[in-house]
């Protein structure tokens, strides 16, 4: 039981991670960007080509791959989102080109590897595992979650804390009288599809180093737990979306114990159902990015 | 005369097929405070979201000291130290006292004045500096937008319709810290509905109706030609 919820705990930062890069981008710019599950799959088979290809050690991977999940980032937001910026149906036709982003990500990605399964080399990580207290965790694991929490904390204190968290904090308020102090809202727009893009990414390679293994579907197995919870945090709610994940990786998990394993895609989408009717702010509806 | 430090040259300005503002020309002398007066409509706003860059105006030139700046992203004009005090203020509600004060200070970080210096000048902010800025009334809100563009000590303040709104009171206290700004030797812009009192306080004006320039000419003049006084003074 306590075994089962710890697992749900690391199931649950990886959602977390992925949920929180999806809602930074909706709370300060509105835009939903249906890429993001693309460039989580892409960060995945960018780590393994590191690993495979280039001998890259796991404390240099990290951050190759949120760089390079920062640049796409960047490209993404200025293909699919900026030259849109200024229509009457700006948020729609941005959701759409971001599908279409993210189709194109995938197919290329289908292209270099076919559909077999890439894999890290089997030793890429010692596979080590520790007692605590009773419960069985792996070192992969241990890594996943203290990662995880570091990335997502570092985010809510540069939002909070930083100048650039502060120019976020106004152009999520209000563009223009961000514009009129002198922000930069093009650059900060940029800056915060790169940060989305980085924790997006780095979430997929985890999820790939914790399976061994990753395909072009990894972000689409992902994709609606990641939205049932961000909507479960409350869309735009940094907290809500650490929050929700870990819920949703305990709910999971308690499914599994209590009824079976074929259960447990549903989880998700009755706690989703559950929510809507009952809270549809979400349970951190009230607290926004700007008031992290 | 020196070359003005702002100049506007035939701006037009349209928003799809309507004429906003047609050929207006306006020149800022440098420590001069120009006034901008006309009725609601007359395209006053345009003209200055020409000279922030907040509007492309469709022809015409904005220059700061000569050079043309009709292209510049409004950051940019920030940095150069042209700021707006927009009209209806647009503070950061959720953003405090003090956080709308720092993102002022954003663009100019060396050359910026201190927080507690615009305390100095404003008081009422001091007190109220960890409180969100929605918490502030009106009045206190134009004062924090005035202190968020000083604080970026900038060359040419722009003020949009800064008494929109106020109680009597809060009005003087307005034109009391625009005369201030002025006399630390800023340039100063001013856009206003209340046509007596930013014509008192100008060395110059200009009259817009229905987005071109009616009259201009020294502010003191302005205030005895009868047009003028018909139009936008009344009879005291």
């Amino acid at each position: 039981m306590l075994q089962q919820l710890a697992n749900g705990v690391f199931a649950g930062s990886i959602y977390a991670l992925f949920a929180i890069g999806f809602t930074l981008v909706f709370g300060i710019l509105r835009h939903l960007n249906l890429a993001h599950a693309a460039i989580f799959t892409g960060g995945a088979f960018v780590g393994i080509e590191l690993a495979t290809r280039f001998d890259v050690p796991i404390w240099l991977l990290f951050p190759i791959v949120a760089g390079a999940g920062a640049l796409a980032g960047v490209l993404l937001e200025r293909t699919a989102f900026r030259p849109l910026s200024g229509r009457d149906d700006e948020h729609f036709a941005g959701l759409i080109s971001s599908v279409a982003f993210g189709g194109l990500l995938i197919a290329l990605l289908h292209a270099r590897y076919g559909t077999e399964p890439q894999s890290f080399p089997s030793s890429y990580f010692p596979n080590r595992l520790y007692e605590i207290a009773g419960l069985r965790v792996t070192l992969m694991q241990l890594v996943t979650l203290g990662l995880a929490l570091v990335l997502m904390l570092g985010l809510a204190w540069l939002v909070s804390k930083t100048p650039l968290g502060r120019a976020m904090r106004a152009v999520a308020e209000n563009p223009t009288a961000a514009k009129v102090v002198g922000v930069n809202v093009t650059r900060v727009t940029a800056g915060t599809y790169a940060l989305s893009s980085a924790l997006g990414s780095v979430a997929g390679v985890l999820l790939a180093l914790n399976l061994g293994q990753a395909n072009r579907g990894l972000g689409a197995s992902i994709e609606l737990i990641g939205f049932a919870v961000i909507i479960l945090g409350g869309l735009g709610s940094l907290w809500g979306a650490m929050a929700a994940g870990l819920i949703l990786g305990l709910a999971e998990a308690l499914t599994v114990t209590y009824f079976d394993s074929t259960w447990r895609g549903m989880v998700a989408f009755a706690l989703l159902f559950a929510v809507l009717v009952i809270r549809p702010k979400g349970l951190f509806g009230h607290v926004k990015v700007r008031e992290v | 005369m020196s070359d003005p430090i702002l100049s506007v040259e035939s701006v037009h300005v349209s928003y799809g097929r309507v004429n906003a503002v047609r050929d207006v020309s306006i020149e800022v002398p440098e420590g001069g405070l120009v006034a901008l007066v006309g009725a609601n409509g007359a395209g006053k706003s345009s003209v200055l979201g020409a000279v922030c860059g907040l509007v492309r105006p469709k022809s015409g030139a904005v220059r700061l000291d000569g050079k043309d700046i009709t292209r510049w992203p409004t950051h940019r004009r920030v940095g150069a130290g042209l700021v707006l005090v927009p009209e209806g203020r647009q503070i950061l509600g959720t953003l405090t006292v003090a956080e709308n004060l720092r993102l002022g200070a954003h663009r100019r970080r060396r050359s910026a004045a201190s927080e507690s210096e615009m305390y100095e000048l404003f008081p009422v902010l001091a007190e109220r500096r960890s409180l969100p800025a929605s918490a502030l009334s009106g009045g206190e809100q134009q004062m924090l937008a005035i202190a968020r563009a000083m604080i970026a000590r900038p060359r040419v303040v722009l003020l949009d319709e800064p008494s929109m709104g106020l109680a009597p009171k809060m009005v003087d206290e307005v034109f009391s810290v625009i005369e201030k700004i002025r006399s630390t030797g800023v340039t100063v812009v001013l856009v206003e509905q209340n046509a007596r009192r930013a014509l008192r306080a100008a060395d110059t004006g200009y009259v817009l109706e229905t987005g071109e320039i009616a009259h201009s000419g020294p502010a003191s003049e302005l205030l005895e030609h009868p047009r003028v006084v018909e139009a936008y003074l009344g009879v005291e």
